[in-house]
């Protein structure tokens, strides 16, 4: 039996504990039926507590919850059709596996066989069979953290709430806990939303990522948009590893000049809209486009090697250009023993242009990509 | 090597003090199997020459031992379960749920714990005379059925319980009873077993609260009992009073001896804040 | 299943209106929690503060159907009558000398057995604790053997050497040393519990640290230790007040009642015996409500010091 999950929305939501701390601020959101959300953010950011408040677990102290289009205050916790997994996983101690699953049904009455044929097909699904006796305290993380997972299955529930469901297990268990859940997720149709400060963790879940800072959605789109288009330097810096380099420049005749006065792109034959002359600008360029080469001939300006460290499968430079502007690099084919001096050149494609003081890319504006002239832009959603 | 000289020094004096504390004990169960001639002449032989049960039997000639035994225990468990479940109740109030006035309330309930038995003796005795209570170990045991240290005792303990468990259980729409009794109750247990065992402990060995209610020796409780075989004037037949002494502390060591580590952790936590 | 649920959807949809009025048992549900304790406590507690407050404004015999009003004379009575005069005295050396007994001497052997001692401090707080666990009626009777001046052992050992155990009874300043001495066989082991647990407390780098830099232990104790576990002890220093003047009663009911005049009488075991055995009870009521607001203000002083400290902590 597949069930379509519940669309939730949050109306100018906000929550604050205290007149002076806001937690979250008018928070607008609107999430499909059946959408895999995820709310990302450092510690602290709101994303927890804009969890709790749709769980029902917190009153919000402005706006509204809307569950299936009717508001969450006015439902009982069966109407909400909420099964939430809690970061320490809360199962309890005092029942085993089996019961734990069981004890929600039980209390509500689903009558034995529904009862059995329902959770043995979860336990088996989740390699949990024949752990079912046993109780919490004799289960290893991951096996504990399945525990969880099931018993918001067995509920059956429209919506699945996940907080930082995965940070308490091993690294090395933790892509496969992902799969899990993104099977899960195909197999039942809920609607989830599920809370990481892992950005990888939310790439590799979401179909839309939340990104909340400060109490409010910096940014929500999809993984891909949330990395190549992101709405303001927060997100741009938030998102990718290594971060992004970020420094200023100012915008003159057709070209980014760095601080010291260095030329660091010339844009001559790019589209670059919506740039005023003579202003400053944050610029921003990921790692991977950042060229480094050993030859002058084509390239933006010269740098000093720092340092390289060489992970294989690709090697992250370490540059120094003009003495003091320190900028990454993520290259897949560094010639061993390369001197200290090498040439960098950004991809215009990818440069990215913050606003100096409200730290928002310029408007998120298509116009103020640098396209070669009468090239495809992509379309930016914000 | 010099440490551990004078570890040894205070090692020796805190042996001194054990027995300082336990010899008087020794005695009093070495006595109680003595006769009254030999205490006197052997008065400080630890083990009795010729043990005799005499005292035991003369006792329970003088006096209905098993019915005092009986009326002791009974007002022990009536106090202990009646502190223990209003304990828990009114800890769970305090521990999930949100009220206005909750600080103000839970000081309030903290609070009687500094109130002398003296500033209400005077108005229990009249209810309890008034109620027919009275020579009833039910009088002595109905107005201490709830007791604001185990209240507190039980918040510390549900604290440490994670939140999350019980808001994992609102989520699922389980109901509040079912809460305390499938999830608090069964995670409180040692934290249950251990104030219950001091509850029934001090209950058992209680005398102030008894003494004015208690007033028929039909009705009275062990300590009553025994405070009856010391005279104050002199001419105690200690033998006898130790044998009664005696069967009055096994209740509370046997307890002792089971949940040690339980009663030791509560009151540990009792004066951590 | 289905169908079922959708049911219920239906049903609980069908009445509206904000949430509070709609389950207006919720907002009652912790206020039933709290009801078998509060009632307990109101009618065994707060009432009879209040009427013992009433009643101390009445002379009264506890039987007669009449009580007279007198106003403050209860009260005045407390402070000139030569009689209460010496309990309120008699009070503040018991005061005096359970602290030294059942706070200072227990501090000092937890800080023994904390800092000067490796191993063995499971054992001790075992054994000390053991009469923790007897009535104070067991002690009463333990110590009035032991001391008995005619047969006891302490008098028959004393003997030998040619001296006598006094007739203490005879003597309120030594039967008071002797119930103080009793109550402290019964809660030593207690407090001491209690202190060692705030002495676990203290960090132990910060220890390591001063004995590092040579500082002598008693000096790390009494400029370190003392003031960081200030909160437990002042805990446990009221615990004893507070307690251990209750704690006397029975040892005073069982030994002296109180004797020789009054001699090792206090306020509390002083109250009791004007209600129920001279029955004054106006007099008693007035007692009751002085020592009531001496441990109320004993209690602030606990918050302010304790409580305090918590909030600083957070």
């Amino acid at each position: 039996m597949t069930t379509t999950g519940y669309s939730i929305e949050l109306e100018q939501m906000s929550k604050s504990y205290s007149k002076k701390t806001q937690v979250i601020n008018k928070m607008n959101l609107s999430v499909v039926p059946g959408e895999f959300l995820v709310l990302l953010g450092p510690s602290g950011c709101g994303k927890s507590t804009t969890l709790r408040i749709i769980a029902g677990l917190e009153a919000p102290t402005g706006g509204k919850v809307l569950i299936d289009g009717k508001d969450s205050a006015q439902l009982s916790s069966t109407q909400r059709s909420i099964a939430m997994v809690f970061q320490d996983y809360a199962l309890y101690p005092n029942m085993t596996v089996y019961q734990n699953l069981e004890y929600a049904l039980r209390v509500h009455k689903v009558p034995k066989q529904i009862r059995q044929q329902r959770l043995a097909k979860i336990l088996a699904s989740l390699n949990l069979t024949n752990y079912k006796d046993r109780f919490p305290a004799q289960l290893s993380g991951g096996q504990k953290q399945r525990v969880a997972l099931g018993r918001g299955m067995a509920k059956k529930s429209k919506i699945f709430l996940l907080d930082e469901p995965l940070s308490n297990i091993d690294v090395q268990l933790r892509e496969k806990a992902r799969d899990e859940i993104q099977r899960l997720h195909a197999e039942n149709g809920q609607t989830i939303i599920y809370v990481t400060h892992d950005q990888q963790e939310a790439m590799a879940l979401g179909d839309r990522i939340a990104v909340i800072n400060d109490g409010k959605i910096q940014m929500i789109d999809t993984p891909a948009n949330l990395y190549h288009n992101p709405a303001n330097l927060f997100v741009a810096q938030f998102v990718g590893t290594p971060q992004i380099n970020v420094f200023k420049v100012n915008y003159f005749n057709h070209q980014l000049i760095e601080e010291n006065g260095t030329v660091v792109a010339n844009l001559a034959n790019y589209q670059a809209a919506g740039l005023v002359e003579d202003t400053d600008y944050l610029l921003g360029i990921r790692p991977e486009n950042v060229a480094v080469s050993l030859k002058a001939a084509n390239t933006d300006f010269p740098a000093e090697v720092e340092s390289v460290v060489d992970y294989g499968r690709y090697q992250q430079v370490t540059l120094r250009a003009f003495d003091r502007l320190e900028l990454k690099a993520v290259v897949s084919d560094w010639p061993v023993g390369t001197t200290r001096n090498v040439y960098v050149k950004l991809s215009r494609e990818n440069l990215l242009l913050f606003d100096d003081q409200t730290h928002e890319r310029l408007d998120a504006n298509p116009e103020a990509r640098f396209v070669l002239k009468g090239g495809q832009r992509r379309k930016v959603e914000a | 090597m010099l440490t551990e000289k004078r570890n040894l020094g205070w090692h020796v004096l805190l042996i001194l003090i054990i027995l300082a504390i336990m010899l008087p004990v020794l005695f009093m169960i070495s006595n109680s199997f003595k006769t009254l001639q030999e205490s006197y002449h052997s008065i400080l032989q630890l083990i009795p020459a010729k043990p005799t049960l005499t005292n035991y039997v003369t006792l329970n000639k003088q006096i209905n031992l098993f019915r005092m035994v009986a009326n002791t225990f009974l007002m022990a468990m009536i106090v202990t379960l009646g502190k223990v479940l209003t304990g828990l109740l009114a800890a769970y109030a305090f521990q999930n749920f949100h009220f206005k006035g909750k600080r103000v309330v839970y000081f309030i309930f903290v609070a009687t714990i500094f109130v002398p038995f003296t500033t209400v003796m005077i108005p229990n005795y009249l209810v309890i005379a008034k109620m027919n209570l009275l020579n009833n170990v039910i009088g002595v045991a109905l107005p201490q059925m709830c007791d604001a240290t185990g209240i507190m005792l039980f918040v510390k303990a549900m604290e440490k319980i994670p939140t999350s468990l019980v808001e994992s259980a609102k989520i699922d729409g389980i109901p509040n009873r079912k809460i305390f009794m499938n999830l608090i109750v069964p995670l409180l247990k040692p934290n249950i077993i251990s104030v219950g065992a001091i509850f029934f402990i001090n209950s058992w060995n209680e005398y102030v609260w008894p003494t004015l209610v208690l007033k028929d020796k039909n009705s009275f409780t062990l300590p009553l009992a025994l405070q009856n075989y010391i005279s104050s004037e002199g001419g105690t037949n200690f033998p006898l009073a130790m044998a009664l002494a005696v069967i009055m502390i096994v209740p509370p060591l046997l307890i002792y001896m089971v949940f040690q580590k339980y009663i030791l952790n509560s009151i540990s936590s009792s004066g951590l804040k | 299943m289905l169908n079922n649920n959708s049911q219920i959807e239906e049903e609980i949809n069908s009445r509206s209106g904000p949430r509070e009025s709609r389950k207006p048992r919720g907002r009652l549900l912790p206020f039933l929690y709290l009801l078998p304790s509060a009632l307990l406590l109101f009618v065994f507690m707060i009432v009879p503060i209040g009427y013992t407050f009433y009643l101390s404004f009445f002379n009264w015999n506890l039987i007669a159907p009449t009580k007279e009003f007198v106003g403050l004379q209860n009260y005045i009575n407390v402070f000139t009558d030569p009689t209460n005069q010496k309990v309120i005295l008699n009070t503040l050396v018991y005061i005096i000398l359970l602290v030294a007994l059942n706070f200072i001497l227990p501090y000092f052997i937890s800080l023994i057995v904390n800092f000067f001692i490796g191993k063995m401090k499971g054992p001790y707080k075992i054994l000390f604790f053991i009469p923790s666990l007897f009535s104070l009626v067991v002690g009463a009777m333990l110590f009035s053997w032991i001391l008995n001046p005619v047969s006891g052992p302490l008098a028959l050992f004393l003997r030998d050497f040619g001296l006598k155990v006094p007739q203490w009874t005879n003597s309120g300043a030594m039967a008071i040393v002797v119930i103080c001495l009793i109550t402290n066989w019964k809660v030593f082991g207690y407090n001491f519990i209690l202190l060692l647990t705030g002495l676990g407390a203290v960090p132990k780098n910060i220890l390591d640290a001063a004995a590092l830099d040579g500082i002598p232990k008693w000096r790390v104790i009494w400029n370190i230790v003392l003031p960081l576990n200030k909160g437990v002890a002042i805990y446990v220093l009221i615990l004893t007040i507070v307690e251990g003047l209750q704690y006397v009663f029975t040892p005073i009911n069982v030994i002296t009642q109180g004797g020789p005049y009054y001699g090792s009488s206090n306020l509390l075991y002083h109250t009791y015996l004007n209600a129920f055995v001279l029955y004054k009870t106006g007099n008693a009521s007035a007692l009751a409500t002085v020592t009531f607001v001496i441990f109320l203000i004993l209690l602030f002083v606990e918050i302010k010091f304790v409580e305090g400290r918590k909030q600083n902590a957070d």
